[in-house]
């Protein structure tokens, strides 16, 4: 180097850059290494064995076997059918009903709070909170749903005690919790749109059903695809409504793959089985996030 | 059809997204003011016909509430508080210092978050089990600073970004070390930044049931979420109790949130675009 560097102290703010950026790291390594990635080795590793603790302490070698049993295990499908419909529903419902709060939240209010906690309000209940308040709503004698429905005319539904009926609940009530974060984050797409393209649509005479599939929808089509993919991950691993509204009933007929998973590892604690079957969400789930990736990368170049 | 003046359309729409962002806390504060017998009438009464905070006070000596709710500040506390420093500390380093493959660094962190919790619950409850950690609030702490820690560090780097760097360097000039830079003149101009991370760190913290429900289970150690799902019996569900205490649990977030909206907003909708 030409210009000779400043003399700084010696102390512990003297390290070269690259060892501060080590030091720096290290932290969140430590920490994610301990609750993340050596949680998921361990968790492949448990998957190999039998290992019951009900049953014995001792684990034994014994291969795919857990997993040729999870492919013959129809409790196992039911949660697979149930968590993919689950994903299949409510995504595209939250999507849809996300976009309208979003461009309802859009429009050019003078005060923007109301609208604005009306959005994060649902964002910030607990899940399992919401799935307790929705299961009151949902209540075949007091809850208000009912009391709607026979006020017009309509028939007292057994909404928790009805394996289908009890499926729509739980997706109408895990549209209303995640639409709000839909809606934010569509929200911040909308206001990124330059008002002036709408105007030059007015100008050239589209209608307000043109301006919002030709322009709208093109322009915010990265947000829609970022929440998408958000809400199908998450979608994946629902277990808080489903427990707190009909905890997997009735029989199983609601039971999702997280569930079944929790079932069969912690209440059973048949931890080589339940590996295995966890093992299998993780895949599943880490395609989608390939997938994403993949995508960010995309708009980032 | 008569026309509808443009502001009416407005009161119409901020009303569509106040009341259905509303209407469910609504709902359970106005059970949670409802005695028993009105609870269990039909036809059932929208607006309590006689508002009592007996619920309130039944919510507490029933059941050990303040418990639960001491175990959630304690945890949201103190993960945040860990999940912020970790995070600040990498995040510094990924966005102001050379860090040799930092995209695939970067990549890590984004994968890490969308590990489905479900599958981090097994090992680690077998891990804590090994260990006797279990029902300790190192159990919990841990894993939650570990959740919050991708999208913490993700909205720090965007922050720091965001300082400039001469600033830095002109105090070091000035006979600062690096470090002495990083705590007199970034940190404070960051702070707005560690403040919304610290917000998604408690709000996620507070929120979360699974690992609270499958590491902290025993009646002293339980969450809010988890303590308040175990107010129901076999068959009977306490809805007079667990209205009351859900209305405890939430004014914390709801207040934080009031306070802060932009701030989160800001925070969340970052994280979405920028992964």
């Amino acid at each position: 180097m030409a210009r000779p560097q400043p003399r700084y102290r010696r102390s512990f703010g003297d390290l070269s850059e690259r060892a501060l950026a080590f030091w720096l790291l290290v932290p969140a390594a430590l920490l994610l290494g301990f609750i993340a990635l050596y949680p998921v080795l361990r968790l492949f590793y448990t998957s190999l064995f039998a290992l019951q603790l009900t049953v014995s302490p001792d684990s034994s070698f014994n291969g795919l076997t857990n997993y040729s049993q999870a492919l013959h295990d129809p409790r196992f499908w039911n949660a697979v059918k149930n968590t993919l419909l689950i994903v299949l529903v409510t995504v595209p419902g939250a999507l849809v009903v996300g976009l309208g709060l979003a461009m309802l939240a859009n429009l050019p209010f003078r005060i923007k709070w109301p609208v604005r906690l009306g959005l994060l309000l649902p964002w910030a209940l607990p899940l399992v909170f919401v799935g307790l308040i929705f299961r009151w709503f949902f209540d075949s004698q007091y809850g208000v749903v009912n009391d709607v429905l026979v006020r017009f005319g309509g028939e007292r539904l057994l909404w928790v005690t009805n394996p289908d009926l009890a499926f729509w609940a739980i997706c109408l009530t895990l549209i209303w919790k995640t639409s709000s974060f839909v809606a934010l984050i569509l929200l911040a797409g909308l206001q990124t749109i330059p008002r002036e393209l709408y105007e030059a649509a007015k100008v050239d005479g589209a209608s307000k059903w043109q301006e919002f599939w030709q322009i709208t929808i093109p322009l915010l089509t990265p947000s829609i695809l970022v929440a998408m993919i958000f809400r199908t991950i998450a979608a994946f691993q629902t277990f808080d409504v489903p427990y707190a509204m009909t905890g997997g009933g009735p029989g199983n007929a609601t039971e999702t793959l997280a569930m079944y998973v929790r079932v069969q590892s912690i209440e059973n604690l048949n931890f080589g089985y339940g590996s295995a079957l966890a093992v299998l969400m993780f895949l599943i789930s880490m395609a989608v996030t390939l997938v994403y990736l993949r995508y960010i990368r995309g708009v980032e170049d | 059809m008569r026309r509808v003046s443009p502001r009416l359309w407005l009161w119409i729409a901020a009303g569509i997204v106040v009341v259905n962002g509303f209407f469910p806390a609504m709902w359970i504060f106005l059970t949670s003011l409802k005695t028993e017998g009105e609870l269990t009438r039909i036809p059932i009464t929208y607006w309590p016909a006689h508002p009592t905070l007996q619920n309130y006070f039944k919510a507490f000596s029933e059941q050990p509430l303040e418990r639960y709710f001491l175990n959630s500040v304690i945890v949201a506390v103190s993960a945040t508080a860990l999940c912020v420093f970790v995070a600040s500390l990498a995040a510094y380093a990924l966005a102001r210092l050379h860090v040799p493959r930092r995209g695939l660094i970067l990549s890590l962190l984004v994968g890490v978050s969308m590990f489905p919790t479900v599958t981090l619950m097994v090992p680690l409850f077998e891990t804590f089990l090994a260990l006797g950690l279990r029902n300790t609030y190192v159990a919990l702490i841990l894993p939650h600073a570990a959740l919050s820690l991708p999208v913490a560090t993700l909205t720090l780097i965007s922050f720091f970004q965001g300082i400039p760097r001469d600033l830095e360097s002109a105090a070091m000039v000035d006979g600062c070390t690096r470090l002495g830079a990083l705590w007199r003149v970034v940190v404070p101009l960051a702070a707005p930044g560690v403040f919304t991370a610290s917000i998604l760190a408690f709000v996620n913290s507070w929120d979360e049931f699974l690992l609270a429900l499958t590491l902290m289970p025993s009646q002293a150690m339980r969450t809010l979420p988890v303590g308040i799902t175990f107010y129901q019996g076999e068959y009977v569900f306490p809805w007079p109790l667990i209205s009351a205490a859900l209305v405890v649990a939430l004014v914390p977030v709801a207040v934080i949130i009031a306070l802060f909206q932009e701030r989160v907003v800001g925070g969340l909708t970052q994280g979405g675009v920028k992964g």
